[in-house]
């Protein structure tokens, strides 16, 4: 001890004692408690605690509610108390807590003092980690299943458009061959309806592979697969997208290309399904280090803090979480009557290469 | 459509939409064979939006695609359950012009479907079985070129 009285170390430690947000029983020999400090009374039920300070010592097992073994999850086989010899650095122990219901807590017990059979039981509140790591499991776990989700689609993309689009042009072929033959005229007539049936299925096969993941995000790029994209909104619900873009045919690491692309189309099906608007304007701009999407309409909006979900509420969840898969910023600004303006920005890194090999491990 | 000079669709549709007292009516017309019978929004009346303009139906898809496809009228006097919520975006007509309530029916010509016809309302309940057998009488026998009916026996 340096530079510090046996006085002023008592002194900071009765501090710690009284001010930490530990909770610090001292249990005699006979598992009667001596002494717990501010933090312990606050957790424990009023009752429980006055039964303690009265030195009974079954009180502890009013409030203990088990601990974690390698068993059970809450179990009181060898309990911690049970061994006055065993320190044991860590353990999970549930407490029964005033007001807050069972709540989970790290608890160390040990020996203080050998001779007199004094041990100390602190406990350490758990719930706030317990939730984080939560959190983060849930955010893994969406993130994994955006992740398969998106492989299957290209897996099954790419079958459809390589193999069974394939056999089918083959087989219209050969039927096509078939009108250049000497045969009957109502032979002819039906070939030419089969024809078109077969060339009606093809086209739908196509539109299948496209809408399931288009092959041309991957050839061919953002833009390409962009433009590809609202020619078809345009087609199938008559809604005009003004699309800008100064990226010049750039392309860029596939997940990235794979988010912009995912949640421009979250956000203009959104528009599209509830603004009410004729319109949308989609953005794509490229500055240093920084890749942009704004979709924009002017539709009737909707209150960002209390929003009312007409559909799932899944779709902003969805872009968001998405926008996490590359550290990308989403922000979503909107008000009733004026419109609605999502912004995507993605930090690209400054050496492509690096992110390639970063990506690849 | 020029060689029907004298028969003005517009002002037709126009017409149905007064005698049925609807939000909305408009006719599609199903294109030849080698531009894969594509079907477009051509005349309308009432609409809110030029979006029906843009809107390219394929067979069976929207509300023109299924009547093309199976040659029988649609009456649903409400839109979102003959939709389903969640289904709404495949029917874009009822999505941009927003009707809460259609019926649509079938035109043919050399027994095939040649046109749609659909009348809507954009408040609940509007179209009664009334104004359904009315839309009907409206395009019987014949609308222009077209029959109602599918002429059988021929």
């Amino acid at each position: 001890m340096n530079g510090i009285s046996q006085s002023g170390m008592s002194n900071l430690l009765m501090q710690l004692y009284d001010n930490s947000t530990e909770a610090i029983f001292f249990f005699n020999s006979d598992d009667s408690v001596l002494s717990m400090n501010k933090a312990a009374e606050k957790i424990l039920d009023p009752q429980v605690s006055e039964l303690m300070k009265a030195g009974n010592t079954e009180a502890i097992c009013m409030a203990c509610k088990g601990f974690t073994s390698t068993e059970e999850e809450q179990t009181c086989i060898s309990c911690y108390m049970s061994n006055p010899n065993l320190d044991i650095p860590s353990f999970q122990v549930f407490l029964e807590t005033a007001g807050r219901g069972v709540v989970p807590y790290t608890g160390s017990i040990q020996m203080i003092d050998s001779e007199k059979g004094i041990r100390a039981f602190m406990l350490r509140d758990l719930t706030p980690q317990f939730k984080t790591s939560e959190t983060l499991h849930q955010k893994t776990l969406v993130k994994r299943v955006i992740k398969a989700q998106e492989d299957e689609r290209k897996r099954i993309s790419r079958e459809l458009h390589d193999s069974v689009a394939q056999e089918m042009l083959s087989s219209l072929v050969d039927l096509r061959v078939l009108k250049y033959m000497n045969v009957e005229e109502d032979v002819l007539k039906k070939v030419k309806q089969t024809e078109g049936s077969l060339m009606r299925l093809l086209d739908d096969i196509r539109h299948l592979s496209v809408q399931l993941r288009p092959a041309t995000l991957d050839d061919l790029g953002l833009e390409a697969a962009f433009r590809t994209h609202f020619k078809w909104v345009e087609k199938n619900y008559g809604l005009l997208v003004y699309f800008n873009s100064d990226i010049r045919s750039k392309r860029f690491e596939g997940e990235i290309e794979t988010v912009v692309y995912r949640v421009c189309q979250e956000a203009v099906f959104n528009a599209l399904k509830y603004a009410e608007i004729e319109e949308i304007h989609v953005n794509l701009t490229l500055t240093s280090g920084e890749l942009k999407l704004i979709v924009s309409d002017e539709g009737v909006g909707f209150d960002v803090n209390a929003p009312t979900y007409k559909g799932t509420g899944l779709g902003l969840f969805g872009m968001n979480e998405r926008a996490e898969l590359v550290d990308a910023a989403l922000s979503v600004q909107s008000e009733i009557g004026n419109g609605t303006t999502i912004v995507l920005t993605v930090p690209l890194m400054k050496e492509e290469t690096e992110v390639e090999n970063h990506n690849r491990g | 459509m020029e060689s029907h000079v004298a028969f003005n669709y517009q002002q037709q549709v126009e017409q149905i939409r007064n005698q049925m007292q609807c939000d909305f009516v408009a006719l599609a017309l199903v294109q030849s064979e080698d531009r894969h019978f594509q079907i477009r929004w051509e005349y309308a009346s009432g609409n809110i939006s030029q979006r029906f303009k843009r809107i390219v139906l394929q067979s069976g898809k929207g509300v023109a695609g299924i009547v093309f496809k199976t040659g029988k009228p649609i009456f649903a006097p409400v839109a979102h359950e003959y939709c389903e919520k969640d289904n709404l975006y495949n029917y874009p007509i009822i999505l941009a012009e927003q009707l809460e309530s259609f019926a649509a029916v079938p035109l043919f010509k050399y027994n095939r479907v040649k046109g749609i016809v659909i009348a809507g309302c954009r408040s609940k309940g509007c179209m009664s079985e009334e104004k359904f057998k009315l839309l009907k009488s409206l395009v019987a026998p014949t609308f222009g070129p077209y029959y109602s009916e599918e002429l059988t026996g021929n």
